[in-house]
């Protein structure tokens, strides 16, 4: 259909422009060069549409080119025909304006914009006409030259003609606020789009400017007359520039599939395809199925852009399976075909990538997970020890009162038997209370929860068997998990050395380190000691790496053991 | 006189069955509370010889037992304070003491069940003395492991462990079968040994000797390790 319509075009220029030519109005180079300028909106309308049949800008160019041409339509020698051009004298700058308001996308959008061309159309087919109907050259120029509906009323001629010139003056005042409006706005990519038309708009209006100021002054006002001509010739092919940026992309995607050719990091393929698309701002994410989200190169959630935001996401498929998507902004719509060939390009590496994204997010999540497991494990043994001392020790505690009570009660009346039976059930009562008590210190000692891990360590060395010494700095309160775990590391570490290393000499350090904190336990031992030896440390030090840290244990025999754990620690507030 | 005595603990049966030993004992409860408040009411209210307060009671549970034990000290120094834990911890007696061992105890839970021991602690501590769980000690003793406890004979590491436990020197040589005379002898040769000021006051005796067996906690680390 629009091609139907160039052609109409064409063939409409094909017949004005010879009776153009041979009206004594016009200068041949002026004929020319409107000729030109008409053709030119014509193709380029029709090369816009081949590129982009989803895009009104190449419906638009070539509404203007047909417009263009029929404004001369006034020139054929006939009375109809000069009739219906004087009725369409300024067809094309209604067309015009819409096209430039609704460059790149095609489509207006904005309401006010479509009110402001509402009105630009209302001028030139309602105003206009209306306006020739009392407008007639008979007897003035060739005898062709006769409106057939005149209507006899010379004074309406003026106002509107005046009033069109004041509505005209507005539009072009208010397409030239929303252009510099919208490049003033424009990212890059949509400033690479914008960038021609406007400085067409901007070389045609200083030359229309300048011609005006030097009306009397014939050399100038021709000069300016022949920029503005060449301006208005090329401003079809400015709009035809932003169609053809398609081509230019092609280029970048040739470059991007050569690229392809080796492994990249996921960092140097969004470098590739940031500038295959011409967007510096690109993201990209990887999908995760099994989440139902996007995640970036290391894993961690990426947040999709909030509608409005002038970012929109494209996903990537591969196989019918969703890959991964490409942030961006939203311009880059505009040249669907780049995209589509971009993502289609780096599917296959993006797929890989994915993968590798995958398992970093699913490891993100398990030391997440990890952490919170030990964590709970920690709060579990506080709250076991806590049940210890509120729940069976008093009650192991009142039952060996009872029995002292009845022992100092009864005494004197009871059999030797019942007497020796209640004096040891007494005494298995405090044997119980004994056990219990370092039963509730071993899974957790309430001095760590209250006073901390340095105050703890010291009571726990102080009743050990073995000549152990302490030197610690100043700790800050830190986290249940750390504290414990520290904690734990130390006395396994401990118990161990006293158990096999026969050492002489046993010391413990605790080292406040930037934003972490080292325990240290090394003994002068007989050395040999294996991590994977002793179930116990291999436990703590899963747990020591589960909080982020590392455990380290140095063995070599005959030289003594160093056992030492390093744990991310951050300062906590506590409830006094 | 009859000793007068308030009764903390939040544990009802655990309250009933001391409230029951001490006036088998002939003593008076004139109070049995199960919180720090109601505690403080009550020793304001009664003026007791001695609060018998376990270290862990609402509205918390920590160690607001032992924060009580504090305040009525401070503020009620004719009041003693006899403090019952299940913590093992010399760092709390320490904390509890504060600068004197007048009128005060830390005696582990236990021991209230064991023969005669806790009567002798609550009598001793309404009496304005001190009274320290033997555990307590013998963990104190053990972590030093400096030269100058090896110094003593094994019967003048007894004598300083009673001497720990707040006893004097009658009790002392009751408990070992010696002489007061033996007993005051062995006494100069520890304060010699451990080079600490010769003190005839029991009470400046006790504190001496905890301070003695609890000198500060860890050192820092020496600077490069």
């Amino acid at each position: 259909m629009i091609y139907s319509l160039a052609v109409f075009g064409v063939l409409l220029a094909a017949v004005v422009l010879p009776c153009k030519a041979v009206d004594v109005e016009h200068s041949t180079w002026e004929t020319i060069f409107g000729g030109v300028s008409g053709l030119l909106f014509l193709g380029a309308g029709a090369v816009a549409h081949h590129r982009r049949p989803d895009n009104r800008v190449g419906l638009l160019l070539v509404l203007v080119g047909v417009g263009w041409f029929a404004e001369d339509v006034r020139f054929v020698p006939f009375p109809v025909t000069h009739t219906l051009g004087l009725m369409l004298s300024t067809a094309s700058s209604a067309f015009l304006a819409h096209l430039v308001l609704a460059f790149p996308t095609g489509r207006l959008g904005w309401r006010p914009l479509r009110r402001l061309v509402g009105v630009a159309y209302f001028a030139v087919f309602g105003l206009t006409p209306f306006g020739a109907l009392f407008m007639d050259l008979a007897g003035i120029g060739p005898a062709y030259q006769r409106n057939l509906l005149h209507i006899d009323a010379p004074w309406m001629l003026e106002p509107i003609r005046r009033l069109v010139s004041v509505i005209g003056a507005v539009v072009a005042a208010a397409v030239v606020i929303v252009l510099v409006a919208r490049w003033v706005r424009a990212s890059a990519p949509q400033r690479r789009l914008l960038g021609p038309v406007l400085l067409i708009f901007l070389i045609g209006g200083v030359a229309s400017t300048v011609g005006n100021a030097f009306e009397r002054f014939d050399p100038v006002r021709l000069g300016a007359l022949a920029v503005y001509e060449v301006a208005f010739c090329l401003l079809p092919l400015a709009f035809l520039a932003g169609v053809l940026r398609v081509r230019l992309g092609r280029t970048a995607v040739t470059d991007l599939v050569i690229d392809l050719q080796q492994p990249l990091t996921p960092a140097a393929l969004r470098d590739r395809l940031a500038a295959a698309l011409g967007d510096r701002s690109l993201q990209v994410g990887y999908w995760r199925p099994d989440a139902g989200e996007l995640v970036d190169a290391a894993g961690a959630p990426l947040p999709l852009p909030a509608p409005g935001s002038g970012r929109v996401v494209t996903y990537v498929d591969r196989a019918g399976d969703r890959v991964a998507a490409l942030i961006h902004d939203a311009a880059l719509r505009e040249d669907s075909h780049v995209l589509r060939a971009v993502t289609a390009a780096a599917g296959l590496m993006l797929h890989n990538q994915r993968l590798t994204a995958e398992v970093r997010a699913q490891l993100v999540e398990v030391r997440a997970s990890r952490a919170r497991i030990v964590t709970a494990i920690t709060e579990e043994r506080r709250r076991m020890e806590r049940d210890l001392h509120d729940g069976v020790q008093q009650h192991v505690v009142a039952a060996a009162i009872g029995i002292r009570a009845v022992e100092v009660e009864l005494g004197p009346q009871l059999g030797d038997g019942v007497r020796v039976l209640l004096r040891s059930c007494g005494e298995g009562l405090e044997t119980a209370l004994y056990d219990l008590r370092a039963l509730a210190r071993g899974i957790y000692p309430a001095i760590l929860s209250e006073d901390g891990l340095v105050p703890a360590l010291q009571s726990w060395v102080d009743r050990l068997p073995a000549p152990v010494t302490l030197a610690a700095a100043e700790v800050p309160r830190l986290p249940l998990a750390v504290e414990a775990t520290a904690y734990f590391v130390v006395a396994e570490a401990v118990t161990n050395a006293i158990k096999h290393a026969q050492a002489d000499r046993i010391r413990v350090t605790v080292a406040a380190e930037v934003g972490a904190i080292r325990v240290t336990v090394d003994d002068d031992g007989a050395g040999g000691a294996d991590l994977g030896a002793g179930a116990g440390l291999m436990g703590l030090a899963d747990r020591v790496r589960a909080l982020d840290g590392d455990l380290v244990v140095r063995s070599e025999p005959g030289r003594g053991t160093t056992v030492s754990a390093s744990l991310p620690a951050t300062t906590v507030e506590r409830p006094a | 006189m009859t000793t007068r005595v308030v009764l903390a603990d939040d544990a009802p049966l655990v309250r009933t069955a001391i409230g029951v030993l001490l006036r088998q004992h002939g003593l008076q409860v004139v109070a049995e509370v199960g919180d720090r408040p109601a505690l403080w009411e009550a020793v304001v209210s009664t003026q007791p010889d001695v609060a018998v307060v376990d270290v862990r009671m609402p509205p918390t549970h920590r160690l607001e037992g032992l924060e009580a034990a504090i305040q009525v000290r401070a503020t009620f120094p004719q009041v003693g304070v006899l403090v019952l834990s299940q913590y093992l911890e010399s760092r709390y007696l320490t904390t509890l003491l504060g600068g004197s061992a007048r009128g005060v105890g830390y005696l582990l839970k236990e021991r209230v069940a064991g023969a005669g021991d806790f009567i002798d602690a609550v009598q001793r501590v309404a009496g304005g003395g001190c009274a320290v769980d033997p555990e307590v000690v013998s963990v104190m003793l053990a972590s030093r492991r400096d030269d100058p406890l090896q110094r003593l004979t094994a019967r003048e590491r007894e004598v300083l462990a009673l001497m720990a436990q707040g006893r004097s020197n009658q009790a002392i040589s009751e408990q070992l079968f010696l002489t007061p005379k033996t007993v005051e002898s062995h006494v100069r040769s520890i304060f010699l040994r451990l080079d600490l000021p010769p003190e005839p006051d029991t009470h400046r005796r006790v504190l001496a000797v905890l301070a003695y067996l609890r000198p500060a906690s860890a050192t820092p680390p020496a600077a490069g390790s």
